[in-house]
């Protein structure tokens, strides 16, 4: 017999090299609570066939792209475009990435088509923590790029320099703070393990906030001596860069850009857009390292910012995504206890009342437009 | 809902400045989960509150003497009471403490050994294994304000607030979830207001240096790192804690005026054998009552014998930084406390946790002594 509740998880229509989906054991837990339906082909490009995930379940449905977005409930990782906005039902409730403060235009466009939505970055508990994210992996995805460039450089990390390797970070916030214990640790804890075991020097992870970050002179002195440039900021100004094109010049012909904050080039916003480290290209899961010669740099950096110093640069808008297998499961635990309370209580009960999980999924309810 | 479960709330009889009892809106959501509630005599006043702010929110609490808190089905209370008094408590009772199971063996044994049921607070965790009771962020941001207030104090002229001044240069050992902290919080001076002054008079920043063991383990390089540090922290978790990581002679290397910080507060332990030493070797360890020691401060003496001090600078420890602000660290304790305790609640007692439940059902069973003794080779097989 059908459940009263139906869950459709259509695929997500990105980059090639965006492979995430959820994993089996989740789609098998959602059917104590609901039947699902999933897209054609959903989960194929891990290696998933419909089997892995039916297991023999009656409630779980294979439907195609379009009917995916028909149900109750949808869960799709990162936002749909904004033509799949149109497949939605009025009144479906959309589980996403959705990013509600930096996208008004897409809450209007929700709102204007009658859909309620979850933004999974929204849910936060009672002292405002998240409990959907994945920074460890921004940090440590990121890092590991980036020393993987320096393994190819200097097998085993072996390099006449008598120095460890320096890696400068800009910004404290929680993706900062990763990237410190990431490049502590080589970005890769068996990397590290194999530096210690052959006497290695390791390297340095040094951090500044904005009262240094805006002085040119201490900031060209410290450039000189770095390997890697982590750009980890939350600028309140995006308009400006931290780190202007100019100053890369000062970094060594070998250092590494590791671009981890992936704010975009927006420059017909008011106020304009632009990145943190000025004139560096913006990667996604097909293609994440750029060479200072990449013939496609000039192809994703507008004409009009200065990008005339370039170094190696690794940038991807999806850093979790390079261990597509790991991230969802670690996103789908979190999303476990929030999916059964969403389920059971239903988007229209969520009060700031209920309990720890509804709490936390009532905060993450769509605004309305302003 | 009415659990008639009876719980009792201690207060903590340890140094005179641990004032940290759990607040009155802690206590009213106890009283409407249907507890019975018992809590001791003078609970709160280190706070500056009186019974009546408790009886206001929960009308049919109890106030009573130290020994017979202990005797309820649950006994709630933040810090580790001691041997002796967990010793005299009832089988059947649930002592509910941060009690640190994996670096305490010898706790874990009497707690097996008295036959009561005991959920460390430090282990409940969730399916990602994520801390669900920890004042993490408070260690660090208060043990560097309170390091960065000494230098103050003790930085040559014209000052700390010159303008011209070098950066300020921190070194953080450890890149766990303290020293991640510690990081953030050295960048702004361990106080946002400082921060935000500092900027407005045009002061150059805070630079911070984290290094891991792996680096550590090259004195040379450690070395020098030293010799240009202002604030030196100790956020470490050591495999081996009976090896420190900067020796008491590289400490001599430091300008005169650095601040040395100690996060991890490991204990010295050495009365028979090397057990513990300190990540910065020759420190004296710090509490409530005293947590800035000068170089010529008496503590030094209480060092054992076995741990080098020659090498002296000024030195901040404090084995519970969280305290140093009671109400903060009680408020998010207690915000992150409730729903466990909501939980056995619901549950009619630890009893009926079931590990692999609800969620906070699981995570309470991994932090449930007899679930740890069981799964942990090193302790004991109940």
């Amino acid at each position: 017999m059908k459940k009263i509740i139906s869950v459709g998880f259509p695929r997500m229509r990105k980059e090639p090299g965006e492979k995430r989906v959820f994993p089996p054991d989740f789609i098998q837990m959602l059917t104590r609570f609901a039947d699902v339906y999933l897209s054609e082909g959903y989960g194929s490009r891990l290696g998933y066939s419909f089997d892995d995930y039916r297991q023999g379940n009656p409630c779980v449905f294979r439907v195609e792209q379009s009917e995916a977005y028909q149900k109750n409930y949808v869960i799709v990782l990162r936002s749909p475009n904004k033509d799949e906005f149109e497949l939605l039902n009025r009144g479906t409730c959309l589980v996403s990435m959705l990013h509600y403060p930096t996208r008004p235009q897409r809450v209007e466009t929700l709102n204007r088509l009658g859909i309620r939505s979850i933004s999974l970055d929204s849910i936060v508990d009672d002292q405002n923590l998240r409990l959907v994210e994945n920074m460890r992996a921004v940090a440590w995805n990121g890092l590991e790029v980036t020393f993987d460039i320096f393994e190819q450089m200097w097998p085993g990390l072996q390099r006449e320099s008598d120095k460890p390797f320096h890696v400068l970070i800009l910004g404290s916030g929680m993706i900062g703070k990763h990237a410190v214990e990431a490049a502590t640790k080589l970005g890769n804890i068996e990397r590290n393990t194999r530096q210690i075991e052959s006497n290695g020097l390791g390297s340095i992870a040094l951090t500044i906030g904005r009262n240094l970050s805006q002085n040119r002179l201490a900031m060209e002195a410290l450039l000189q001596q770095v390997d890697v440039l982590v750009d980890a900021t939350q600028r309140r100004n995006p308009s400006l860069p931290v780190i202007p094109n100019a100053w890369l010049g000062c970094l060594p012909d070998h250092a590494v850009v590791a671009d981890l904050a992936v704010d975009p080039y927006l420059l017909d916003h008011e106020p304009p857009v632009v990145r943190g480290i000025e004139g560096i290209p913006q990667g996604n899961l097909d293609k994440y390292v750029y060479m200072p010669t990449d013939l496609e740099w000039d192809s994703t950096v507008p004409a009009t910012i200065p990008s005339e110093h370039r170094r190696i640069t690794t940038s991807c808008y999806s850093w979790p995504g390079i261990h597509p297998e790991a991230c969802m499961d670690h996103y789908a635990r979190q999303m476990t206890p929030l999916m059964e309370v969403l389920l059971t209580k239903g988007y229209d009960n969520l009060s700031l009342e209920g309990g720890y999980f509804e709490r936390a999924l009532f905060r993450a309810r769509l605004p309305e437009s302003e | 809902m009415n659990s008639n479960l009876s719980i009792g709330l201690p207060r903590m009889h340890l140094e005179p400045g641990e004032k940290r009892d759990f607040l009155p809106e802690f206590v009213k959501r106890l009283y409407h989960y249907g507890f019975v509630i018992f809590l001791e005599h003078g609970y709160g006043t280190g706070m500056g509150y009186q019974d009546d702010d408790y009886l206001a929110v929960a009308p049919t609490a109890h106030f009573t003497t130290f020994e017979e808190t202990y005797q309820k089905d649950i006994v709630l209370v933040l810090r580790y009471p001691g041997d002796d008094v967990v010793a005299a408590i009832q089988p059947n009772t649930c002592l509910v403490s941060m009690l640190h199971f994996p670096t305490r063996p010898r706790r874990v044994a009497l707690l097996n050994e008295i036959g009561i049921e005991a959920i460390s607070l430090d282990s409940v965790k969730d399916d990602v294994g994520r801390r669900l009771v920890e004042n993490l962020r408070a260690v660090a941001w208060n043990g560097v304000e309170v390091a960065f207030n000494v230098l103050k104090e003790h930085y040559p002229p014209p000052g700390l607030e010159d303008p011209h001044r070098l950066p300020i240069k921190v070194t953080v050992l450890g890149a766990g979830a303290v020293g991640l902290l510690a990081i953030q919080a050295a960048i702004r001076y361990g106080n946002e207001e400082t921060w935000h002054h500092m900027a407005s008079i045009g002061a150059t920043g805070v630079q911070v240096t984290a290094v891991d063991h792996d680096l550590t383990n090259h004195p040379a390089i450690t070395q020098q790192i030293l010799k240009y540090t202002d604030i030196l922290v100790d956020a470490t978790q050591r495999l081996d804690p009976t090896r420190p990581v900067i020796f008491n002679d590289w400490i001599g290397l430091m300008r005169q005026h650095a601040v040395l910080l100690d996060l991890s507060v490991d204990p010295y332990e050495c009365d028979t054998e090397l057990l513990t030493v300190k990540g910065i070797e020759g420190i004296p360890q710090g509490n409530l009552d005293q947590y800035v020691f000068m170089p010529d401060d008496p503590a030094y003496e209480a060092i054992p014998a076995c741990v080098p001090t020659k090498e002296r600078r000024l030195a901040v420890s404090c084995y519970s930084w969280p305290g140093i602000y009671p109400r903060d660290c009680m408020d998010l304790y207690g915000k992150q406390i409730i729903p466990i305790i909501h939980e056995i609640a619901k549950a009619q007692g630890v009893n009926h946790i079931d590990p692999h439940g609800s969620f906070f059902q699981r995570a309470i069973g991994r932090a449930m002594l007899s679930h740890w003794s069981n799964k942990s080779p090193k302790g004991n097989q109940r």
